[in-house]
């Protein structure tokens, strides 16, 4: 048995040993930033749930268990038929807010898997004509285009004019009435066109990372086909499944880009992110804690699933896997049977999720949707984004808050990951946790902490979000896409410090170098490429950020970045869908380029949000 | 320049006793080495000596001055690392010039050191020259440049030659010794190769789970190896178990079954008559003619023999089923299968307490 001043001795020894001020300046700055701006604004929303005034009170939590959050006898009827037009209107049932938004993920999550599974399959195992076009396309619905992607879908299954319709019904007659997809069920297609490629790629990986002799002894003993797949090789694949699954169940949980384009329908404001959303602010600005309680349910639901996959997306599992596969993959060629499936099943499928892109850009140089196609070729709606102040603003404050964030991510980013990677203590591992971590909390439930935050700490500041006249949101922008975005420069700052044998680091601290000098000459150029990877692509997700920006950021309309412009399209009918395509368009642009000098030009690994 | 005492080092990794208690002192100016197989503690030692691993308990001393808690960079030793880690982003100049660099030593200064240390370890003109350019052998001697432009208190080495081939090996360790004696600059090397260990150290520390079994001269260690242990990793020694019959004036008479040998105790444990022990012979001690002093009569089969160019092994199976390994000079003609006889001092076969 130890006794306590052998233990006391022991653990001094060993900070004095592990540590020195640089590193204790490290843990501190990560502890403290995480805390400040995440936790205690976390923290604070949910504690307001549980209070009336000043009392302990389970009163919100009671009345979102209504029958307008939960209703288990469903209202409405699934679809309508109306003869007039021949068209079968499709919307999905009323279950009340929360079992709403939990069956819209469910039903997401399972569409979004199916389809990524035998896509990533067929991309792993297989080899066919035309196999690496279909892999780039099936990456599109990952380039980010929040509100008009969504719009994209409703346009194309208008009755009358959509693009479906007129080529399913009106060209080809294959359909024996015409489809107006609205409701909760348009939210589920947008939703799962757009997250699928989440699954696809987990399981891709896992799929890569499988040991080709298990599937040979398998086949060995007799098992074919579906039955090898299924008692092989799907099971060895889980984890990529069930990491890209339970990722695509959070992200559908706290979209706003579908709901708000759909919100048309009344069955889709009652969804969880839009009812959080639309009573974000009432007019005498008083917060509602009945929208805390429903955002403690959203956080619940999603820490559940963060933390079911948080090994899988810490930064250690992230660096491992972008070392690259060790294995030379199982590769066969398709047959005729197969063939045909690729070709005439899979491919038009995924050109089908590839249409909000495509009708981004298409309607991006167009000056009207009024038929099946976009009409008008315009270079305007590209002009005004650069010479029209009222668009132009919106844009350069979005690059503006992106780029602060920036500085900030790659600060915070490389002292987490330091501390995470190189740091003998016991519990470093928490850092990981704690840089991986704002990958999963929602966004607006962030939205309502930072509210809760803002208001009790800075009061009657140009930080108080309840003076829309004298509020600025800027720097409450840039913290909050700083802490959102963190995650994918510190994984890949972790990355490039696994590939940096530490003895480099000892070599120069044993020539008479301190910490900061050895990380400033040694480290940091041999880690440059990951730093500014993992910024330009915590950069793109920073300028199309939703969830804070059309919330927090809409407050005082002068100072709202680019996402809230597109928002207000179809929140306040405010502003062009063509213009909004446009700044569409060029948000893809910039993740084009970035994607191309990562890949290309860097040769790192590009990380896709939830990838 | 600097003595080094290490007092009672002990290390702890999870369960794992690395180092166990160790005390040793290191004299200034000698090319001292720790020896001993993988995972005896060894290169922890002298990473704890260079300050990048802590002891657990124990204190280390540069000529009486208690460094214990000093990090690395301000122990003023250098170290040349297993791996060189040299750093790829910068030309062997600047890997080279780093260590001053931070001395803050004037541009010209630095320019004349790096080229003289360069001359030193035969690699002038490689200033420009990037690390994967180089070499394996130009790679290790870039470490060895930089840790020596430094003039650090203490030289320590982590087994640098692992990596190279056998004859660059034998080269290179020449060169290490020639530099440390010129420069009178006290090392402590470590190395698994007991060959390597013996022709270069002033002393050996033999280590084994941690622990310092040996510390000697190679000489000392190489004709009186303390434990069987030493004797079996050190050399080629045949190892052979009997019991004693009886002691005389230091000459043990042991009993091999059908045989007796006459041998000298080197340990300071008593053996007494009655107790097993092992019986340690040389290769290179046997002879095929008697001559002075006391010596031992052994008779066997040859049923190997391998001829190594300027020497040969046989090797010959005794009556009782062991072998003993013996080297012969070159031209002496041995055929398989028969019967030799060769004689060895009684005052160079070792007997140590049997170990198991």
């Amino acid at each position: 048995m130890l006794k306590i001043s052998e233990i006391s001795q022991k653990i001094s020894r060993k900070i004095i040993f592990e540590t020195d001020p640089i590193i204790l300046i490290f843990i501190f700055i990560s502890i403290i930033y995480i805390t400040v701006f995440l936790l205690i604004p976390v923290i604070m929303m949910v504690e307001s749930a549980f209070l009336f005034g000043d009392s302990f009170t389970l009163q919100w939590f009671s009345n979102i268990l209504s029958s307008f959050y939960i209703n288990i006898k469903s209202q409405g009827s699934f679809y309508t038929y109306i003869p007039r037009i021949n068209t079968l209107y499709v919307i999905g049932v009323d279950h009340g807010v929360i079992l709403n938004s939990l069956i819209v993920a469910t039903m997401t999550t399972i569409i979004a898997s199916i389809f990524g599974v035998i896509v990533a399959f067929i991309l792993a195992r297989y080899e066919f004509l035309g196999k690496k076009i279909l892999r780039v396309i099936t990456l599109i619905p990952l380039l980010v285009t929040p509100f008009v992607n969504a719009y994209v879908i409703k346009k194309i299954f208008d009755p009358t004019t959509g693009l479906i319709n007129w080529l399913f019904y009106d060209v080809l007659h294959v359909i024996p009435w015409r489809i107006w997809l609205d409701g909760l069920v348009a939210v589920i297609v947008t939703q799962s066109i757009t997250y699928y490629p989440i699954v696809l790629l987990n399981v891709y990986a896992s799929l890569m990372n499988i040991d080709p002799s298990l599937e040979e002894q398998g086949e060995n003993l007799g098992a074919k086909g579906f039955t090898l797949f299924r008692k092989i090789t799907l099971p060895l694949a889980f984890p990529g499944l069930a990491a890209g699954a339970t990722l695509v169940f959070i992200f559908s949980l706290e979209d706003l880009s579908a709901p708000i384009v759909f919100q048309g329908h009344p069955y889709v404001q009652k969804l969880m992110s839009f009812q959080i959303y639309s009573n974000f602010i009432r007019p005498t600005g008083q917060r509602l804690p009945e929208i805390a309680a429903l955002a403690v349910i959203m956080l619940a639901i999603a820490l559940a699933g963060f933390l079911l996959i948080r090994k899988y997306v810490s930064m250690k599992s992230y660096a491992m896997i972008s070392r690259g596969g060790r294995w030379k993959p199982r590769i066969r060629k398709l047959g005729i049977k197969g063939l045909i499936i690729v070709y005439f099943f899979i491919t038009p499928l995924i050109i089908f999720t590839d249409l909000p892109q495509i009708g981004t850009i298409v309607l991006a140089f167009s000056s009207r949707w009024s038929g099946v196609f976009p009409e008008g070729f315009t270079l305007n709606n590209l002009m005004q984004i650069f010479i029209n102040p009222s668009v132009s603003g919106y844009v350069m404050r979005s690059i503006i808050y992106a780029l602060s964030a920036v500085v900030i991510i790659i600060i915070i980013g490389i002292a987490t990951a330091y501390v995470a990677n190189r740091v003998r203590l016991g519990g470093v591992t928490i850092f990981d946790t704690l840089a991986t971590s704002p990958i999963a909390i929602p966004g607006i439930v962030m939205a309502v902490g930072y509210f809760y935050f803002y208001t009790q700490f800075f009061q009657g500041t140009f930080l108080d979000p309840r003076n829309p006249l004298y509020f600025d949101p800027a720097l409450i922008l840039i913290i909050a896409y700083s802490v959102r975005r963190m995650p994918f420069t510190a994984r890949s700052i972790y990355a490039g410090l696994q590939q940096v044998h530490y003895t480099l680091e000892e070599a120069s601290m044993n020539l008479g170098a301190r910490r900061f000098k050895t990380i400033r000459s040694i480290v940091m150029p041999l880690i440059a490429l990951n730093i500014i990877s993992g910024a330009m692509i915590s950069f793109i997700y920073s300028i199309s950020e939703v969830s804070v920006s059309v919330t927090l950021g809409s407050i005082n309309i002068d100072k709202s970045p680019l996402t809230v412009y597109m928002a207000n399209v179809w929140v306040s009918s405010v502003g062009s869908a063509q213009i909004a395509a446009a700044l569409g368009l060029l948000l893809m642009l910039i993740q084009l380029s970035v994607i191309i000098i990562v890949t290309l030009g860097f040769k790192q690994r590009y990380a896709f949000i939830g990838v | 320049m600097v003595n080094v005492h290490l007092d009672k080092i002990t290390k702890k990794f999870g369960d794992v006793l690395a180092v166990d208690n160790v005390t040793l002192d290191i004299a200034d100016g000698e090319l001292f080495t720790l020896l001993g197989p993988s995972g005896c503690g060894k290169t922890t030692i002298l990473r704890i000596i260079a300050g990048l691993e802590y002891p657990d308990s124990g204190r280390i001393f540069f000529e009486n001055e208690d460094v214990t808690f000093k990090k690395s960079y301000e122990r003023n030793v250098a170290m040349v690392f297993q791996n060189y880690a040299l750093w790829p982003h910068m030309t062997v100049f600047d890997n080279i010039a780093f260590g001053l660099k931070i001395k803050k030593i004037p541009k010209n200064e630095i320019k004349e050191r790096v080229k003289k240390v360069l001359d030193l370890v035969q690699l002038s003109g490689l200033e420009n020259r990037y690390p994967t350019q180089l070499s394996g052998g130009q790679q290790q001697r870039v470490a060895l440049a930089r840790a020596l432009v430094v003039e650090p208190k203490l030289l320590l080495l982590d087994e640098p030659l692992s990596n190279l081939d056998a004859k660059l090996r034998i080269e290179m360790r020449e060169e290490i010794k020639r530099i440390q004696k010129s420069l009178k600059i006290t090392t402590v090397y470590v190395t698994h190769d007991q060959e390597e260990s013996m022709s270069i150290s002033d002393r050996i520390a033999i280590l084994d789970k941690g622990k310092v079994l040996q510390i000697g001269t190679p000489k000392e260690i190489y004709e009186r190896p303390r434990n069987v242990f030493i004797a079996s990793f050190i050399g080629r020694s045949s190892i052979l178990k009997g019991i004693v019959k009886d002691i005389t004036n230091n000459y043990v008479t042991v009993s091999l079954g059908t045989y007796t040998i006459k041998g000298v105790i080197t340990s300071d444990i008593n053996v007494k008559p009655g107790a097993s022990v092992a019986v340690i012979f040389r290769p290179e001690d046997f002879e095929l003619e008697p001559k002075s002093g006391h010596y031992n009569i052994i008779e066997g089969d040859v049923d190997m023999n391998m001829f190594l160019g300027s020497y040969q092994y046989v090797r010959l199976n005794l009556e009782n089923n062991s072998k003993i390994l013996i080297k012969l000079s070159p031209d002496t003609d041995i055929k398989l299968g028969t019967k030799l006889k060769v004689f060895i001092r009684a005052d160079q076969v070792n007997i140590l307490p049997w170990e198991s």
